[in-house]
């Protein structure tokens, strides 16, 4: 777009037309303060503190709503400027319970430091004594009107961002308030716990149960990372203090979220009541005893040294790191030539796209179809970005024979045997996209292959890194019967398949890395205490092939290690050279995921 | 050239604005030279001269009767009138009363506190008779400079006297000192 020229506080800026003057004079470097404004919401002027003194207009202007045009000359910090806001301050503080000193947000507040910025020393309007009521019904987000601007961010996070729409307003001008569905206790309301609006809460009125009042943003230590809950790969940031991970936030910069996350990646990890396992445990004499690592992976080698190839059983959990599986993948089938070696959940699906989409694909979609699937309870970020598309004319089609989570949105919910009714629907789009899952069979991948030339692609994996496993080679069947030797990496996967343990001979000998407690840990000979995902490094891949990096926030517990180091000891004692370093093993492999994935592409 | 005179005073307040304007330390020594504390809840004179000082100094909130005398007593002694800490400025801590109501508050603490056995709420006419509202000192008289804190910072008390001895009034105290909590 053609640059405009504008000066702000007298300085030239350029930018393309239709920039607003808040962008512009961010751009300049040139701040403007904010309080209802947030990158990710599209701007309302709600709170009018970003007024501007612009010539020739009679009113002072919101710069976040304000378009640039030829010309303009805008005073960001004049007299006139000031003292408005200052208004607007005045009257924000007036109204609720503005009281820092004892509020959870105080230090992270925004509405606190642009009190700080102009000189609110005092209170020069009434206060405000009417008592709003804390909404504590909701299990992780608390809200306290009291400390409510009404700015409307956590409002249109809820129906901009996630399409939940369960926040909105109530009443007019001072009795305004926010409010779940029409007005029921926020616990007791469609809420699905994604936690955005207490990620983009600028006051204390929205804030999150379990770490309330442990330590202002600036106290605590915020670790870049990638969510490993399931196979989207949201950018998080896990906020620490001291040596404990306080909560987890959507990072904005994640390449697949943009800062959003659900109820699985925010909330559930930090609620794991599981008990850990802190030490390596051996079987001796029947019972489950602490032994050095030293001592536990010795134990290990023994037995896979007195095993043959064809008696080893290796399983494996999605919710392992690349470099976990692909050292587990080369240890054990390329050197120790183990052909019984499968993944712990549902075996990673058939591509069937010929070029694969990816979920941003979804936001410019027409028609989009999804089979096989259920993002909502599997993959719920996917399922926000679906929900968006609807929003905003989207036609959904959900194919199932069961209950789907997207059902409410769609425009159409057929049964599987009448997919050729979507696929016709679909054929006359321009930009149809299908997201499928592990559940489609094979009369419905035939029929969604029609749309091959034209429509986008999107596989949700299940499970996390199952995308990895596969590429790795991990996804073939595992036969438990004749298996005298069993190495499961469990990592932190909660153990389900019972069934297994049953079809395993009693002399069997079970090596489990897991990090809880389980029933499997009960049975098992060998228990070597793995890191979660908080306090491991590697990398992970998502449903779209996106390696990205997980990061170590703290100390692993204990004597727990991070699942690929775990197995490079064993390989070490074992006499095998896997990697000499984290990063080779890491780099190599990206290289063997990137090579599977290549070579899909073009099938 | 004769000392400044500061007296000081506290209504409905912890005394932690006090700890804190004690904690701008050896610099008190410093301070000494050129002012003289006249009364202050910590010093054996507890009024203010009635011949006046230049400074006074207020802490807490106006929470009943009494407050009211004491600050306007306080307001007609003295040239310039600070308010200090939350309290004092916004009506702090104390102010979360008026979210329940002085009624409720008074019956919660004297009759049905955990602890409370044959409670009475206490209405000796030596004291003060709470007010319906709590307020920071400012709704009910002049103030001529706020410090806000919850206490606020040694350096912010030392930063405002020494300002005002220096012949200058300081408006609003620099960011660094500046604190709600």
């Amino acid at each position: 777009m053609a640059d405009v020229n504008i000066t702000i506080n007298g300085q030239p800026v350029g930018v393309p037309a239709g920039t607003t003057v808040l962008k512009a004079a961010r751009q300049a470097g040139i701040y403007i303060p904010t309080l209802c404004d947030h990158p990710a919401l599209i701007p309302v002027g709600a709170c009018r503190m970003c007024v501007v003194e612009i010539r020739g207009q009679r009113n002072l202007q919101t710069a976040c709503t304000f378009p640039v045009s030829e010309g303009m000359e805008i005073q960001t910090e004049s007299p006139r400027v000031v003292s408005a806001r200052k208004l607007v301050l005045d009257m924000l503080f007036s109204e609720r319970n503005h009281f820092c000193m004892y509020c959870e947000a105080s230090g992270d507040c925004e509405l606190q430091s642009l009190g700080y910025r102009y000189g609110v020393d005092h209170w020069v309007y009434p206060t405000y004594t009417k008592p709003f009521p804390l909404d504590a019904t909701h299990k992780h987000i608390l809200m306290e009107h009291n400390r409510c601007i009404l700015c409307w961010r956590c409002m249109r996070a809820c129906s901009d961002l996630v399409a939940n729409h369960t926040l909105g307003l109530r009443e007019r001008g001072a009795d305004t308030m926010i409010h779940a569905d029409a007005n029921l206790r926020w616990g007791e309301s469609s809420c699905i716990s994604c936690g955005t609006c207490l990620q983009v809460c600028p006051t204390g009125a929205i804030f999150e149960r379990r770490c309330a009042f442990m330590g202002r943003d600036a106290q605590s230590e915020h670790i870049k990372s990638t969510c490993s809950q399931c196979s989207v790969g949201c950018g998080i940031e896990i906020v620490t203090r001291g040596g404990n991970v306080l909560r987890i936030r959507g990072d904005w910069e994640g390449a697949v979220n943009g800062g959003l996350l659900c109820k699985l990646g925010r909330f559930d990890p930090l609620q794991d009541d599981r008990r850990r396992i802190t030490r390596p445990l051996l079987r001796r004499k029947g019972r489950l005893e602490p032994v050095s690592w030293k001592e536990a992976i010795q134990a290990a080698a023994k037995r896979i040294g007195g095993t043959a190839g064809a008696e080893i059983g290796v399983l494996a959990s999605s919710h392992s790191t690349n470099e976990a599986l692909y050292l587990l993948d080369n240890l054990f089938r390329r050197q120790l030539q183990v052909t019984n070696a499968g993944l712990l959940n549902r075996v990673a699906m058939k591509h069937i796209g010929r070029q694969e989409g990816s979920l941003s694909d979804i936001g410019g979609a027409d028609i989009i179809l999804v089979a096989g699937a259920d993002p909502v309870n599997d993959q719920p970020v996917s399922s926000f970005l679906v929900k968006r598309a609807v929003d905003r004319g989207a036609r959904l089609i959900v194919i199932s024979d069961e209950d789907n989570g997207l059902a409410p949105f769609a425009y159409m919910n057929i049964g599987t045997a009448e997919i050729d009714k979507a696929i016709e629907i679909a054929g006359r789009a321009e930009r149809p996209v299908v997201i499928y899952g592990p559940w489609i069979d094979g009369n419905m991948a035939d029929a969604l292959k029609k749309l091959r030339n034209s429509a986008s692609f999107i596989a949700l994996e299940p499970g996390v890194n199952t995308r990895a496993a596969a590429a790795i080679g991990l996804n073939n069947g595992f036969d438990p019967s004749g298996v005298k030797f069993l190495y499961i990496l469990l990592g932190e996967q909660k153990w389900a398949d019972e069934s297994i343990l049953g079809k395993i001979g009693k002399k069997t000998f079970i090596v489990v890395q897991a990090a809880f407690e389980s029933s499997l840990t009960e049975r098992a000979d060998l228990v070597l205490p793995a890191a979660i995902w908080s306090e491991r490094e590697g990398s992970l891949t998502n449903t779209e092939g996106r390696i990205q990096k997980v990061a170590r926030a703290v100390d692993p517990v204990g004597e727990a290690k991070p699942d690929w180091e775990i197995i490079s000891l064993l390989a070490d004692k074992l006499g095998r050279k896997l990697g000499s370093s984290f990063d080779e093993v890491s780099s190599s492999a990206a290289r063997a995921i990137n090579e599977r994935r290549n070579r899909h592409g073009k099938g | 050239m004769a000392k400044v005179k500061i007296a000081t005073d506290w209504l409905a307040g912890c005394a932690g604005c006090h700890m804190s304007l004690l904690d701008i330390d050896e610099r008190i020594v410093k301070l000494l030279e050129s002012v003289e504390f006249t009364s202050s809840p910590i010093t054996d004179l507890k009024h203010p001269p009635e011949e006046g000082v230049t400074v006074g100094i207020l802490e807490g909130a106006i929470s009943n009767t009494r407050n009211i005398e004491a600050a306007k007593r306080l307001r007609e002694r003295c040239q310039i009138l600070i308010a200090v800490g939350d309290c004092a400025t916004f009506g702090g801590i104390v102010a979360m009363r008026n979210l329940v109501g002085t009624d409720q508050a008074l019956k919660r603490a004297y009759l049905d506190a955990e602890s409370v056995c044959n409670g009475v709420i206490p209405d000796s006419p030596e004291l003060g008779k709470p007010l319906d509202t709590v307020t920071g000192v400012d709704k009910i008289v002049k103030v001529d400079l706020f410090i806000p804190g919850c206490p606020p910072r040694p350096g912010a008390f030392f930063y405002a006297l020494t300002e005002l001895l220096a012949g200058r009034t300081p408006v609003v105290i620099p960011d660094e000192l500046f604190t709600y909590d």
